[in-house]
């Protein structure tokens, strides 16, 4: 019977002591530690006079919560070449936090963007290049013609097999790899007014 | 016989004593101690000498012109495995009478090991040490999902969870050498962390509710148990190799063991395999490996005292198939549509990428056991686990070989247990046990975690009481048990603050059953109990994408206990022994029943995600498990199996339940050779030979909207896999190699090469489950 009470107080007593441990902090993530998110993409078009319609797509509290927010500043006109830039960022903290060349430049070799628009009236090519020559696609050139509604939706596939038949030009059919991104942009194409 | 024998011995020193050398004899009798049957061809066979003998219609068996000495002697009988007992012969003739006795002294724990004297006759079904050492290549879900009612809940094939009645994750206990086995258990993509090679011995009880363990779960259990060690001075072992075709996998354990002042035993496993094949495909990234350690150390500290140590150390990687990572809708559109199969067009390579597991378990528990008598004992026990998750993804940049879940989880355990014999045919167990489990992500992710950190504290204290008088049997417990639970997790509307909840929680449960022993060839038992659960950390709290299955799921914090009553009524009986039938029917009404409810997309910057919730309802879950052996002839022989399961949503119309197993049938039939057959000049021993079949009946319950919230959006319907049917052969042998003995085993699984998916793998949307395997295993024992 000793030895029953005494085991018992002592496993007792060894739990009690461990269940009085500080609350744990290490769930936060710290303000220090790196996240790898990426909140907001920003496909800006500048046409010849400088004029710049964004296409915004900003989740900034990450996955889930609230809504994602999808904006679209202006429409585009026909017959038009607009300049297209992407830039990846990830907003969610106190400050921007640009992720744009991590992309672009640090992996450019393992990321590429692909333009997928639902009719023929608007095309996108590239205008960049990794080190091997093979497109990227942040920086774009996006051509319009007829008036129309249109949507483009635009993926950043990572670790696409950018030699697959018409990878490089923009096809995604054969691309492989994993969809890091995919937003989706409605938006019109107006007649210009002469 | 269905029964599984435990031979244990009984020495009685004979009268006779002739002190001449080499005309001594062993004489005895071999039978049966609930019912005193004596075992007819039962055999007793001298591993030094080679000589052997049977036992006649008395039970009685003769071995004669012995020698003093030491000597190493196998009984065997029929279909049981060979117990093998050490003696010493010294002038006189030797007197061993053989029965099935099971005392409080001899055997862990009477009233759990004892198959006609379970504690509560909740039923029982066991894989003995010998197919577990067949079936090595097998993990412990797949090895035991040949029991009629158990299934496997699968991302591929090297991930895989035993699902028991339906119940699985955080409903299914697996008690790992007598402690409930703890780490990331509820994750449906995450195997139980046990090396079933370590066992001599895998148990699944189908019951009401397991008073004796603390643990959230409905009466369906998992006991994976190595037995004691052998009192035998000299050291014997066992080393087994093993290979499988399908995934050029391979494997090898040694185990070890010797009982001189103290015992010890070794037990080390490990396996490496490659990627799988399905039908017509390598699918890339599936292979995985392992290395386990298990040691144990027994000593008889005094007469009444009794003390064993037992470490375990499991460590895996596990590849998971990049075809499941589809990870938005348009992926999965073109998965589905696709007639290629993608991620396929590789070479076989051996290598483990992201995305994979990690995950290592380690454990160590201390027992000591006090005899007061021989009809009541105490026992003690303490155990930490260490559970240790990571799991990886393909990542961009500085992320590279970063995990995107790593969550270390500890268990303190301990317990202190009392059985009496306390009346006539009665007997009273109680017992205490108080358990702290503290789990936490570890940093340098660069995500969120899916679950929060959080620390449990529980204690408990349990009754049963059993009663048994001529041919029934009444059994009568209750279980109490105080939970509180501190858990620190981020606040998901303003994630750089922290909300800091603390829940405790009430359960009790309760059990009644009843046997009824009709005739030594009929028995009856019914069921009765009422348990509750409560809801775990991942329900609750979980939010955020989880990467392994390539979706958002979200918990609630505020679901309630699971409040469970359940009914099972077995019925066993034998015709002649020459035909035997097992019949359970179970029913199972749990209210505020807590699942992960398929809501439909959400939309993310990476497409539109499946999303899931976890909800609660009010549930029914029915079945029917059904298993014969018919002994067509001494040595032919032929098997059944048929399991039905069924479960209805109460709250939302009647729909199915989501998870549960199709109904399924297996099929055997077996050929033992009871003599040896000589070839090539060795006798091979034992030879059995079987075919068997699996045939799956196809998920019928299920509706168009239930599966995955795809269906509404996907551009082609994702039909629910048709029922399927695998066919295979197996071969085992024995050959005696001087004083050891080698036996070889050799089988073949969808020897047809079928393609096939199950309702229950995961990777049913984008692959087909694995094609033939060919299997071979040599197991030495020494």
């Amino acid at each position: 019977m000793k030895i029953f009470k005494s085991f018992l107080i002592l496993s007792l007593l060894g739990l009690i002591v461990i269940s009085c441990k500080d609350d744990d902090n290490d769930a936060k993530i710290d303000d220090n530690e790196e996240v790898e998110l990426i909140t907001t993409v920003v496909y800006s078009l500048t046409d010849p006079e400088n004029n710049t319609v964004s296409f915004t797509f900003a989740d900034k509290d990450g996955d889930g919560g609230e809504a994602p927010k999808v904006d679209v500043s202006g429409n585009l006109k026909a017959n038009t070449v607009y300049t297209g830039k992407l830039t990846f960022s990830d907003e969610s903290g106190a400050e921007v936090d640009d992720k744009t060349s991590e992309i672009a430049v640090v992996e450019a070799d393992e990321h590429q963007i692909f333009f997928t628009n639902t009719s023929n009236n608007v095309s996108v090519a590239y205008s960049d290049k990794d080190e091997n020559g093979n497109p990227i696609g942040i920086k774009s050139i996006l051509t319009t013609t007829s008036a129309s509604k249109e949507k483009i939706t635009i993926t950043l596939l990572h670790k696409p097999n950018k030699s697959a038949e018409g990878v490089k030009e923009g096809d995604i059919t054969n691309a492989g790899g994993e969809p890091d991104i995919e937003v989706s942009f409605d938006f019109n194409v107006e007649a210009v007014a002469l | 016989m269905l029964i599984k024998h435990h031979f244990w011995l009984i020495f009685l020193i004979s009268v006779n004593s002739i002190a001449q050398n080499c005309v001594l004899n062993i004489n005895g009798t071999i039978t049966d101690d609930g019912t005193n049957i004596p075992l007819e061809n039962a055999t007793a066979y001298i591993k030094e000498t080679k000589k052997g003998a049977a036992a006649d219609s008395n039970g009685a068996f003769k071995l004669s012109g012995i020698c003093q000495g030491e000597y190493h002697i196998v009984f065997g009988h029929l279909s049981c495995e060979p117990k093998e007992v050490f003696i010493e012969v010294n002038e006189k003739d030797l007197v061993l009478n053989l029965k099935l006795k099971h005392t409080a002294h001899e055997l862990d724990d009477v009233l759990i090991y004892a198959p006609s004297k379970t504690i509560s006759g909740q039923s029982k079904e066991t894989i003995s040490e010998q197919k577990i050492l067949d079936n090595a290549s097998k993990n412990l879900a797949n090895l035991i999902e040949s029991i009629s009612g158990v299934s496997t809940l699968k991302n591929g094939t090297a991930i895989a969870k035993p699902v028991v009645h339906g119940n699985f994750g955080n409903r299914l206990t697996i008690l790992n050498n007598g402690v409930a086995q703890n780490g990331q258990q509820w994750g449906n993509d995450h195997s139980p962390e046990i090396d079933p090679l370590v066992a001599n011995k895998i148990s699944v009880i189908k019951g009401v509710s397991a008073l004796e363990y603390m643990g959230s779960n409905l009466g369906a259990l998992v006991l994976v148990e190595p037995n004691s060690i052998n009192k035998e001075p000299h050291l014997h072992g066992k080393s087994s190799y093993f290979f499988d075709s399908n995934g050029l996998g391979s494997g090898l354990n040694v185990q070890l063991q010797q009982y001189s002042k103290i015992g010890w035993k070794i037990n080390a496993t490990a396996k490496k395999s490659g990627d799988r094949k399905t039908k017509d495909f390598i699918l890339k990234n599936t292979g995985n490996e392992e290395l386990n350690l298990a040691f144990q150390l027994e000593k008889e500290l005094s007469k009444n005292w009794n003390a064993s140590l037992y470490f375990s150390s499991f460590n895996t990687r596990i590849a998971v198939f990049q075809g499941t990572q589809a990870t938005n809708l348009t992926s999965l559109n073109e998965i589905i549509t696709s007639p290629v199969q993608r991620f396929s067009d590789v070479d076989f390579s051996y290598s483990i990428e992201p995305p994979n597991q990690e995950v290592s378990h380690n454990y160590l528990k201390l027992k000591a056991k006090n005899y007061l008598d021989d009809n009541a004992f105490f026992e003690f026990t303490v155990a930490g686990q260490l559970n240790s998750r990571n799991e990886f993804d393909v990542r961009r940049a500085k992320f590279k070989g970063k995990p995107v879940l790593s969550l270390l989880n500890y268990n303190l355990f301990g317990e202190g247990k009392f059985q009496k014999q306390i009346g006539e045919g009665l007997v009273l167990k109680t017992g205490t046990q108080t358990n702290f489990i503290n789990n936490s992500n570890q940093p340098g992710r660069g995500v969120s975690p899916l679950i929060p950190d959080y620390s449990l504290f529980q204690i408990g204290a349990f009754g049963i009481v059993k009663k048994q008088w001529f041919k029934n049997t009444v059994e009568l417990g209750m279980r109490y048990d105080y939970s509180l639970q501190d858990v620190v997790r981020i606040n998901q509307n303003n994630k750089s603050n922290i909300i800091v909840e603390a829940d405790n929680y009430n359960n009790l449960n309760g059990s009644l059953g009843i046997k009824h022993r009709f005739s030594d060839h009929l028995t009856a038992s019914y069921n009765l109990g009422y348990s509750s659960r409560n809801p775990g950390t991942n329900e609750l709290y979980s939010f955020g994408v989880h990467q392994g299955v390539a979706s958002f799921e979200e918990g609630d914090p505020k679901l309630k206990i699971e409040k469970a009553i359940k009914m099972t009524l077995e019925i066993e009986g034998d015709v002649n022994e020459v035909f035997t039938v097992k019949a359970l029917g179970y029913y199972q009404r749990v209210n505020d029943y807590i699942f992960l409810e398929p809501l439909g997309f959400i939309l993310t910057i990476r497409g539109a995600l499946p999303s899931f919730k976890y909800s609660q309802v009010n549930a029914e879950i029915f079945g029917f498990d059904f298993s014969t052996k018919w002994n067509i002839t001494h040595s032919l022989f032929s098997t059944a199996k048929y399991a039905f399961i069924r479960g209805f949503n109460l709250s939302q119309d009647n729909i199915a339940i989501i998870n549960l197993p199709s109904n399924n049938l297996r099929f055997g039939i077996g050929y033992h050779f009871s003599k040896p057959v000589k070839l090539l000049g060795k006798a091979f021993e034992n030879i059995e030979i079987e075919a068997n079949s699996f045939h799956v009946f196809k998920q019928e319950n299920i509706s168009f909207d239930q599966e995955l919230p795809l269906n509404k959006e996907l551009t082609e319907f994702v039909p629910l896999p048709d029922g399927y049917s695998l066919f295979g052969i197996s071969l085992a042998s024995d050959i005696q190699l001087g004083k050891n003995r080698l036996r070889f085993t050799g089988k073949v699984d969808n020897l047809l090469n079928v393609a096939y998916r199950d309702y229950l793998n995961r990777q049913r949307y984008f692959a087909d489950d694995i094609g033939i395997n060919a299997s071979l295993g040599l197991s030495l024992n020494f």
